[in-house]
C-alpha cells in the first residue's frame, strides 16, 4: 500500500549478498503503522502558530533484512529560526524512557517532520538522530500534510548518506527508500471504523461503533453491489455489446465456478447444528445468570 | 489496589480550579451566558456521551494488541466540553506484575506524571479523565476496574469514565469501543462497603446495575480524514464506467471483506471461560452458604440462651428472688458480620458478557452459514 502520489523514482539501494546481519547498514524500506501517522497528524494540529513544521522521534523495531518498522511516534520540541535550529534533548530522552518502560522493544529508529522541504537544518537533526541510533542509521520521514495547496498529502522516507569531498554534520544527501503503510488485523477493523462513516469533507465526522451484524449487513450489502455489476458487465457482454476480456472471463469462471452441491453432506450441517446449539446455550446462560441475580434480591421473609 | 498513592498522584494532576475569566482588573466579571457552556467551573453540565478521537482509538488497539495477556491498560486525557466528554490523548501505563507492591504503585505515579508533564509541553491536553481497559470476549467485570473506576469517579471532575475495548472481537473485525461509569447506586453501597444481602436488596443491585454505559463516538479530525481519504480512495480511472474490465482498485486501504468468513473462532475459548467463571460462581456460592449457616448457627444458639434468661428470671420472679442480669449476647456469642457479595455479582456479569459475546457470535455465524447453503438454491 503505497503511502503518497505515485512517483517514478526507483529506488537505488546497497543490497549485496551477505550483507544481512552487519550492523550499520543501510534501511532499505520503511513500513509505517497507523497509530504513528495519526500522532504526527495531531502533534501537526496542535503545534504554535509560530511554528512552521513539527518534529517528533519515531520508534519501532529493525528486522535482520534492513525493513524498519515504525511503531509509534512522539512530539519532541524544537524551535526553528532564521539563524539556528534546537531540539530539547532532555525531553526526547525523557519520553524515550517513558515509552521504553510500556513497550522494551521499541527502539528509536528516526525522526519525523512535517512539510517535506529538505534543508540544512534536516541535515543537522539527521545528524543528531544518527549519534542517538548508533550503529544504525536513522530514518526521516517527511509527512506533507497536504494542507497547502498544490502539494499532495503523502509521507516520504529517507536515509541520509554524506556528501562532499570533507563530510560536514550539515552536508547530506538524502536519499529516498520506499515507504508503505502495514497494518494487522485488529488494526484494520481500527481503520475501518474510522473510514466507515459517510465522509463529510470539511467538517469532522463522527461514527458510532456498530454490532457485529451490523457490520456483517454492511459487508453484505457491498459484495451484494459487486455481484450486480459483474452480473451487467457479464451480460452486456453476453449480449454482444462490449467486447469480453479473456482473462476476466476465466477468472469469473474460477471464482463462481465451485458449487456447494455437496456441502449437503460431510460436515456442514453438523456445524450447523453445532452453531445452532451454542446459540441457544449461550442464551440459557445467560436467563440462569439474570435469574439467580434477582434471586439474590428476594429476601428470605 | 491500594488507594493512597494512586490518589495523590490524581489529585497531583487535577487541573487547578479556574478562576473566573479577568481581563486586567482584579474583578470578578459573571461568565456572559454565551459563554456559560464552554467555561463550567463548577462541573454542573452532567455528561451525556463520550467521544473519541482517532488517534485514541488507534493508540488503544495498538496497545491492547501488544500487551502480554489482557493486562493492557491505561490513561484517558481530554476535556468536557457541554456535555460531551472529549478524549483527545492517551497514554498505556506499565504493566505491574504485583499489585501489593508499594514499589510499584510509587513508580506508576511517577512514570503517570512525568508522561503528563510531558505532554503539557507540546500543548496536549493533560487533565485524566478516565482509564481505559483492554480485555477478551467480554470479560471486564472484575475487581481492579471496579476499585480504580470507584476511585476515580471520587477525584476527577464529572467521574471518570472507563472505555472498554474488547480485543477478540476487535481481531474479528469489529472494533468496539464501550465507554462506562459506575452507578449512583452501586456508589452508594461501595463507599458503604457494604455488599450483605439487605443492602443489596436496597438498592436493587445486580450485575447489570453496577456499570451504566454511555454513548460513545468517535471524531476523526478534518485533517485525519482527508490524509485517510486519499489513501483510501480507490483511483478509478474515467473509463471504467463503461467497461468495468477496466476498473482497477489502487486503493492503500483496500476494503477488506474478513466479517465474511465462515467458522466459529473462538467459541471454544469462550465456552472454558464460560465454564471456568460458573465453577468460580458455584465455589462463591458454597462460600456464601457456608457462612450464612455459621451466622444462622450462632444466632439461634444466641436466641436459645435469651430465652433460657428469660425463663430462669421469670422463675426466679415467681420464687421471690433477685433476677439474674440479662447479659449482653453480643459478648459471648460472637456472630460473624453478613459476607459480602460483591464478589458473586461481579462473576455473575462475568457470566452474562461471556454468554453476550457467545451469542454474538453464534449469530453470525448462523446467518453466514444460511447464506452459504441458500447459494445450492435450497
Amino acid at each position: 500500500m503505497p503511502l503518497g502520489p505515485p512517483s517514478s523514482a526507483i529506488f537505488l539501494q546497497n543490497v549485496a549478498p551477505g550483507f544481512t546481519s552487519t550492523p550499520g547498514r543501510t534501511p532499505t524500506s520503511v513500513t509505517v503503522h497507523p497509530v504513528a501517522l495519526f500522532s504526527i497528524l495531531d502533534h501537526y494540529l496542535r503545534r504554535n502558530d509560530a511554528q512552521d513544521r513539527v518534529i517528533g522521534t519515531l520508534l519501532g523495531t529493525r528486522s535482520e533484512n534492513g525493513e524498519v518498522e515504525v511503531r509509534s511516534a512522539f512530539a519532541v520540541l524544537h524551535s526553528e529560526t532564521a539563524e539556528q535550529v534546537a531540539v530539547d534533548m532532555e525531553y526526547h530522552r525523557t519520553m524515550y524512557d517513558l515509552h521504553h518502560k510500556v513497550n522494551p522493544k521499541e527502539v528509536i529508529v528516526g525522526w519525523y517532520s512535517t512539510g517535506s522541504n529538505l534543508n540544512t537544518y534536516s541535515a543537522l537533526i539527521q545528524n543528531f538522530y544518527t549519534q542517538e541510533t548508533a550503529p544504525h542509521q536513522a530514518i526521516h520521514l517527511a509527512i506533507n500534510t497536504g494542507v497547502e495547496e498544490g502539494q499532495q498529502a503523502g509521507v516520504k522516507a529517507y536515509v541520509g548518506s554524506p556528501v562532499g569531498v570533507n563530510p560536514k554534520p550539515e552536508n547530506c544527501v538524502f536519499v529516498p527508500i520506499p515507504c508503505e503503510l502495514r497494518f494487522n488485523d485488529a488494526e484494520r477493523s481500527g481503520l475501518d471504523l474510522l473510514t466507515s462513516a459517510p465522509a463529510n469533507p470539511g467538517s469532522a465526522t463522527f461514527t458510532n461503533p456498530a454490532s457485529d451484524l451490523e457490520l456483517l449487513e454492511r459487508s453484505l450489502q457491498q459484495l451484494s453491489d459487486m455481484l450486480d455489476r459483474v452480473l451487467s458487465y457479464v451480460q452486456s457482454v453476453l449480449a454482444g455489446e462490449v467486447k469480453g476480456d479473456a482473462a476476466v472471463g476465466r477468472y469469473l469462471m474460477d471464482a463462481l465456478g465451485p458449487s456447494t452441491e455437496d456441502l449437503e453432506k460431510g460436515e456442514f450441517n453438523s456445524h450447523l447444528q453445532d452453531t445452532l446449539m451454542v446459540s441457544y446455550l449461550a442464551n440459557l446462560v445467560r436467563s440462569q445468570a439474570e435469574v439467580s441475580s434477582r434471586l439474590a434480591l428476594v429476601k428470605a421473609s | 489496589m491500594a488507594a493512597t498513592s494512586m490518589a495523590a498522584a490524581l489529585a497531583a494532576s487535577l487541573p487547578a480550579p479556574q478562576a473566573a475569566p479577568t481581563p486586567s482588573a482584579p474583578t470578578y466579571e459573571a461568565i456572559p451566558a454565551s459563554m456559560a457552556k464552554v467555561i463550567d467551573i463548577e462541573a454542573e453540565i452532567p455528561i451525556t456521551s463520550v467521544q473519541l478521537d482517532a488517534m485514541v482509538v488507534s493508540k488503544i488497539i495498538k496497545h491492547a494488541k501488544e500487551a502480554p495477556g489482557s493486562s493492557a491498560h491505561g490513561l484517558l486525557l481530554g476535556l468536557d466540553l457541554d456535555g460531551t466528554l472529549e478524549v483527545s490523548n492517551s497514554f498505556p501505563l506499565p504493566h505491574h506484575s504485583n499489585d501489593e507492591d508499594d514499589k510499584s504503585l510509587k513508580s506508576v505515579a511517577r512514570y503517570q506524571g512525568a508522561m503528563l508533564r510531558s505532554l503539557k509541553e507540546v500543548q496536549a491536553d493533560d487533565s485524566v479523565i478516565g482509564f481505559y481497559q483492554g480485555m477478551t470476549l467480554g470479560s471486564f467485570f472484575n475487581q481492579t476496574l471496579v476499585d480504580t473506576q470507584a476511585i476515580h469517579q471520587e477525584k476527577l471532575r464529572h467521574g471518570g469514565i472507563v472505555i472498554v475495548h474488547d480485543i477478540s472481537q476487535t481481531a474479528r473485525g469489529n472494533a468496539s469501543f464501550r465507554a462506562f461509569r459506575l452507578t449512583r447506586a452501586f456508589l452508594d453501597a461501595y463507599k458503604k462497603s457494604n455488599f450483605s444481602s439487605t443492602s443489596l436488596i436496597d438498592h436493587r443491585l445486580t450485575f447489570s446495575t453496577i456499570l451504566e454505559e454511555v454513548p460513545l463516538k468517535i471524531r476523526t479530525n478534518a485533517l485525519v480524514s482527508s490524509f485517510l481519504s486519499t489513501l483510501s480512495e480507490a483511483a478509478v480511472p474515467p473509463a471504467a464506467a463503461t467497461n468495468p474490465a477496466l476498473a482497477t482498485s489502487s486503493a492503500a486501504i483496500p476494503p477488506s471483506y474478513s466479517t465474511l468468513n465462515l467458522g466459529l473462532a473462538n467459541t471454544p475459548r469462550n465456552l472454558e471461560l464460560i465454564v471456568e467463571a460458573l465453577d468460580n460462581y458455584k465455589t462463591e456460592e458454597g462460600n456464601l452458604a457456608y457462612l450464612h449457616r455459621q451466622i444462622a448457627r450462632e444466632k439461634a444458639k444466641a436466641d436459645a440462651y435469651v430465652a433460657k434468661r428469660k425463663e430462669e428470671n421469670a422463675s426466679r420472679v415467681a420464687a421471690g428472688l433477685a433476677p439474674l442480669p440479662e447479659e449482653d449476647v453480643n459478648r459471648l456469642f460472637k456472630i460473624p458480620p453478613e459476607p459480602s457479595r460483591l464478589e458473586s455479582l461481579l462473576l455473575l456479569g462475568r457470566i452474562d458478557a461471556y454468554g453476550k459475546s457467545l451469542e454474538e457470535t453464534a449469530s453470525t455465524g448462523l446467518v453466514k452459514m444460511y447464506a452459504a447453503k441458500g447459494n445450492t438454491g435450497n
